[in-house]
């Protein structure tokens, strides 16, 4: 999928720009604090109808405007899609167009396949197991069809089953009322466990790829999926030893009033070289060990949809040495779609080829395309005149 | 410019009912006025009436003028079978069918520890009584497919099935006369779960 062309208004410190990228690798190069963030979030919102930053749309709007206006043209395979997006300060309405009509928010969501990594990406290796399981969960959401319903439906088991324990906690136990929510619990818990295993395989292999190729084939990474049901092996009956492990800890679970064992209890191990990278990897190597999920998650989605997303990268070479900088940049000129990178550090073109890369630089809320000429992509469409959502603003 | 306070107080009564919101409710309102006095009065009578003489059948739950009610008087019924359902609604449904002709046990719910909502308050012991009592041949477990559902089901067949009798949850699946394409991947799961041999 490639971003052929983006319009922005008053979208952050944007007051009003309009881009044509390189189908395959865009460098925005500029001091902190200038846009360049911005400018990869407008392109994540246009694409996903959400920010990776806030949940809050007013929080995109200019500093001292009501509404925002987003549009941009996208190619996927042979279709051609001009996406608008909408927001009014005012009345907090919202409005997706595209190719001039109408969609609602819950229809848009994944059309377009943008994957952004981030410096809060880091955390998915520095901090507790609850944002690596938000992770599973949110790829297993969008990869696997049934996971969305299962995970829903053992968060509401879950709940009720604390509930009781709660309640019971001084009174005598009541097998009886137990026993359905305990079923429920490791029915639905086992399935839950078995398909996370099975993604985090699938994404192992593709994130040691792009791995082993970063690191100039020096080191390995594995993941390593760490559940509370205790497995020898994970391809042991999850179910059974699921039920009996969850039978001998109920005295502790009456004693504590909540469920002590299950998937939203499991967590996964990220290991470089066999060594725990939370613990013992340098900042650099941990930097690349989460690169290394997202672009397995970039992998793994062109193999489910056969379609390559746009790939963000925010301020992603801060902390790699040359070897690895080069290395990165040889994945993203080997991959087939298209990508965005920013970097306030001097930026060196490391043998990239002439039409395969556009230079930006982002001063102030403008961006000026720098140098090489854009290559526009093949069979760029003519601009339709369809009916427009850009708001009227007056001056 | 403000209603008149018994318009307004009209309003805000109609106001309470489910679904209806103040545009509604105004309509309503409007809608009512321009009636004649009678047509209101034996409106406001049904409603007056209906909450006066309907109430829950003590044997089964379901809704009724007369105790016991008159599906569990009734003598052509088959008093060896005894549909569980969660809704007096449910009920209704079920009679329109024309298909089934056992009796009820409505439980008013269905097990929710978050909601107060146990064995007693679903009158699941008169249940397991009059299964005892009756001598019911078999249960059949109508509660909603979601996750409190299942698990009353669950409860309650753990609990009859030792008293020798038949347990059985109806069927889920595919609508009657619907395209297989437009079934959501749930629905059409569980449809494959409990497929059929032929």
């Amino acid at each position: 999928m490639f971003l052929h062309k983006l319009k922005l208004l008053h979208f952050r410190n944007y007051e009003q720009q309009e881009l044509s990228f390189n189908a395959r690798i865009n460098i925005f190069k500029g001091n902190n604090g200038q846009g360049k963030t911005n400018l990869l979030e407008a392109i994540y919102y246009l694409a996903v109808s959400r920010s990776f930053r806030t949940n809050y749309d007013q929080e995109l709007v200019h500093w001292n405007k009501n509404d925002f206006f987003l549009k941009g043209n996208f190619q996927k395979g042979e279709d051609f899609y001009a996406v608008e997006s909408a927001y009014q300060g005012f009345s907090k309405k919202f409005k997706i167009k595209v190719n001039g009509a109408e969609v609602k928010r819950s229809d848009f969501i994944y059309q377009f396949p943008v994957v952004v990594f981030s410096p809060d990406d880091l955390l998915l290796i520095k901090e507790g197991p609850a944002g690596r399981r938000r992770f599973l969960n949110l790829e297993g959401s969008r990869l696997i069809p049934s996971y969305y319903r299962k995970l829903k439906d053992y968060q509401k088991v879950l709940q009720q089953r604390n509930r009781l324990l709660k309640e019971k906690r001084s009174n005598f136990f009541n097998r009886d009322l137990f026993e359905p929510w305990d079923r429920a619990l490791v029915s639905l818990g086992s399935s839950i466990i078995k398909q996370r295993i099975s993604l985090l395989k699938n994404l192992e292999a593709q994130a040691q790829v792009f791995f082993e190729q970063l690191s100039g084939y020096k080191e390995q990474l594995s993941l390593n999926y760490v559940s509370s049901v205790t497995m020898a092996d994970l391809s042991e009956k999850t179910e059974e030893l699921f039920w009996d492990q969850l039978n001998q800890g109920r005295g502790e679970e009456l004693k504590r009033g909540y469920t002590l064992i299950g998937p939203h209890l499991d967590d996964f191990l990220i290991l470089i070289n066999n060594y725990e990278a939370k613990k013992y990897a340098s900042q650099g190597q941990q930097r690349a060990a989460a690169l290394a999920l997202k672009m397995g998650e970039v992998n793994l989605f062109c193999q489910a949809r056969r379609e390559s997303p746009i790939v963000l990268l925010d301020d992603v070479f801060s902390e790699f040495d040359p070897e690895r900088r080069l290395q990165l940049l040889n994945f993203l000129r080997q991959r087939e779609g298209q990508s965005f990178i920013t970097t306030a550090a001097p930026f060196d073109k490391q043998g990239l080829q002439e039409g395969e890369f556009a230079i930006f630089s982002v001063y102030k809320g403008k961006i000026n395309h720098e140098g090489a000429r854009v290559n526009p992509g093949k069979n760029a469409p003519a601009e339709k005149n369809v009916a427009s959502i850009q708001p009227k603003f007056d001056h | 410019m403000s209603y008149p306070q018994t318009l307004e107080k009209l309003v805000e009564s109609l106001c309470r009912f489910p679904g209806i919101g103040p545009k509604t409710a105004q309509r309503l309102a409007f809608f009512l006025l321009a009636r004649p006095r009678e047509e209101v009065v034996s409106i406001a009578r049904a409603m007056v009436e209906a909450k006066d003489k309907l109430f829950f059948c003590s044997n089964c739950g379901c809704l009724t003028e007369i105790e016991p009610c008159a599906l569990c008087r009734d003598s052509r019924r088959d008093r060896g079978l005894i549909c569980v359902v969660q809704e007096p609604r449910d009920v209704l449904v079920l009679e329109r069918t024309g298909q089934y002709h056992g009796l009820y046990h409505v439980l008013h719910g269905a097990l929710s520890p978050l909601d107060g909502l146990g064995p007693e308050e679903l009158r699941l012991p008169h249940l397991f009584s009059r299964i005892k009592e009756n001598n019911v041949r078999e249960v059949i477990i109508a509660t909603n497919p979601n996750v409190e559902g299942d698990a009353t089901a669950a409860f309650i067949a753990r609990l009859v099935k030792p008293l020798g009798v038949t347990v059985t949850r109806i069927a889920f699946g595919l609508p009657v006369g619907g395209d297989l394409e437009y079934a959501d991947d749930l629905t059409l799961s569980r449809a494959l779960e409990g497929r059929r041999e032929m």
